[in-house]
């Protein structure tokens, strides 16, 4: 009994990581002092995990928590409400589409697979303010900011890829 | 960094609807927030207010070694760069003689022509904790709130000129919108020519200048300081100089880099309110007309009292008296110089 009740809190705590990693992602990216005297626009740390186990597992990162991490990433940030929220469901809505084809690339793919989900939040976050606004605004910090988030995957996919392998991982889905 | 070598958990089918209802869900808060749009900020500025703290232990190392990045290019340009110094120190001392000058002299027509004092200006220093440079959204960190007296709209300072204003004050931090933000426009004069326009920011380095009139033509170097219009910002704060656009029009090269200020000036603009001239028995028309004042009329009788005024309330009624015989078109206390001038000798 004891051994069925550490083995579900277990469950509970491993089933929590992925969202509390895009939590803390979306902490520090926003976190207002910068390392690199803000040359360059932060990442979007909560994106990557956001990306990496709605591919992985789904059943542990929903479009709630997509929507979640979004609006915290709004309120963070300063800017309007449901920005991000809307841009990261977007992207969502395209790794659960192309999941299969997404999963199945490795190397330099996979890359390009997050380049390209990274690039549909970008896009809609872009097309949204410029909505909002009712003005064109200039592309170069959102490139800035989906080049910085592409560049930083790559090491952030090994961090990823290590805590799912020893902490998320053994926890099996049932689907 | 493969993907393909984990077992995927297959629940799309399940993901579709609430993908649909959340989608409508955020676009209904874009459109609330749009609407709305202090929707967050409360949240926000206690959210800041909690982090404070920590923010300030963080920011501190950090802001050395930013110096010290920010420094490595400018050590190979040293003696370039004093050369430049002390030649432009050398030009700005003959500036600060002729400024100098030219102050005491406006002072001097001030006081001949009694022209109303600028209004009162104080403000509080605060200290730039943190910055956020967001592809949409360029904003400042300040640890000064309303308990320091900050109010949204207050004009942000640093020593070489405006920075931005507040847009959110928390209790003890504030949050700045930056000249060169998207959201940010304010009322500003270029001179010379007292010209008109709207400062535009478009998350730029450099801002845009929208025209009040289309008969101006703006050339490069002119002096760009805000208006004051509106009476949140004062006049006269110094902004910066414009420069042509290759895109057309014109931009402004702002003289304070929000980058590297520390301390900054949150600007309260006191503008007291105009109050009307006080009336004086002068001022009565049957006085101006050259007759002897009314008498003050008599006190009503009151049943059981003794007749005649008490010494209380016979002046308050000699008092209310001109209050209420106050003519629609008073006679102004602004005398023209001249005629000061003559009625003194």
């Amino acid at each position: 009994m004891e051994r069925m009740g550490s083995l579900m809190s277990g469950r509970i705590f491993s089933s929590t990581i992925p969202v509390v990693l895009g939590i803390l992602g979306a902490l520090i990216a926003n976190f207002p002092v910068s390392f690199l005297g803000n040359l360059v626009p932060p990442p979007l740390l909560s994106f990557m995990p956001l990306y990496f186990w709605a591919i992985v597992r789904p059943d542990l990162m929903t479009p709630f928590w997509a929507f979640m991490l979004g609006l915290l990433e709004d309120f963070l940030s300063g800017g309007p409400p449901g920005v991000w929220a809307a841009s990261y469901l977007a992207a969502y809505a395209f790794v659960d589409n192309q999941r299969d084809m997404l999963a199945g690339l490795s190397g330099v793919g996979a890359l390009v697979g997050f380049g390209v989900a990274a690039l549909t939040a970008c896009a809609s976050a872009y097309v949204i303010v410029d909505i909002y606004h009712w003005r064109l605004q200039p592309l170069a910090p959102s490139m800035a900011e989906l080049a910085i988030t592409v560049i930083e995957y790559t090491a952030a996919v090994f961090v990823l890829g290590a805590i799912h392998r020893r902490v998320v991982g053994p926890l099996r889905s049932e689907f | 960094m493969a993907n393909g070598g984990w077992k995927i958990a297959r629940s799309r089918s399940g993901a579709q609807l609430p993908l649909a209802l959340l989608a409508a869900l955020a676009i209904a808060l874009i459109l609330i927030g749009k609407a709305q749009s202090n929707l967050f900020d409360r949240a926000r500025a206690n959210v800041t207010d909690w982090a404070a703290p920590a923010i300030q232990v963080v920011q501190t190392p950090l802001s050395g070694i930013d110096r010290w990045i920010g420094s490595i290019g400018e050590v190979f340009q040293v003696y370039r760069e004093n050369l430049k110094l002390k030649e432009e120190n050398a030009r700005l001392r003959q500036w600060q003689n002729a400024a100098v000058v030219l102050d005491t002299r406006v002072k001097r027509y001030q006081l001949l022509l009694h022209a109303v004092p600028d209004p009162s200006l104080s403000s509080v220093m605060a200290r730039v904790i943190g910055r956020a440079n967001r592809p949409f959204l360029q904003t400042m960190i300040l640890d000064a709130g309303k308990a320091q007296g900050v109010k949204p709209g207050q004009g942000v300072i640093d020593a070489r000129g405006m920075i931005g204003r507040i847009f959110l004050a928390g209790d003890h931090t504030s949050w700045v919108i930056l000249l060169t933000d998207l959201n940010s426009r304010i009322p500003v004069v270029i001179e010379p020519g007292n010209i008109q326009a709207i400062m535009a920011g478009d998350n730029s380095a450099a801002p845009q200048i929208d025209l009040l009139s289309q008969n101006v033509v703006l050339r490069p170097g002119m002096q760009v300081v805000s208006s004051g219009d509106g009476g949140l910002l004062p006049p006269g704060l110094a902004i910066g100089s414009v420069i042509a656009d290759p895109a057309g029009g014109s931009r402004v090269v702002l003289l304070a880099d929000p980058s590297s200020s520390e301390d900054v000036n949150i600007v309260d603009f006191k503008q007291k309110a105009e109050l009307p001239p006080s009336v004086s028995p002068s001022d009565l028309p049957a006085t101006a007309a050259g007759l002897p004042p009314a008498p003050p009329p008599p006190p009503l009788p009151v049943p059981g009292a003794t007749p005649g005024p008490t010494p209380a309330t016979a002046p308050a009624l000699t008092q209310a008296a001109p209050a209420v015989a106050k003519p629609s078109a008073a006679k102004p206390d602004i005398v023209p110089p001249a005629a000061a001038d003559s009625g003194n000798e």
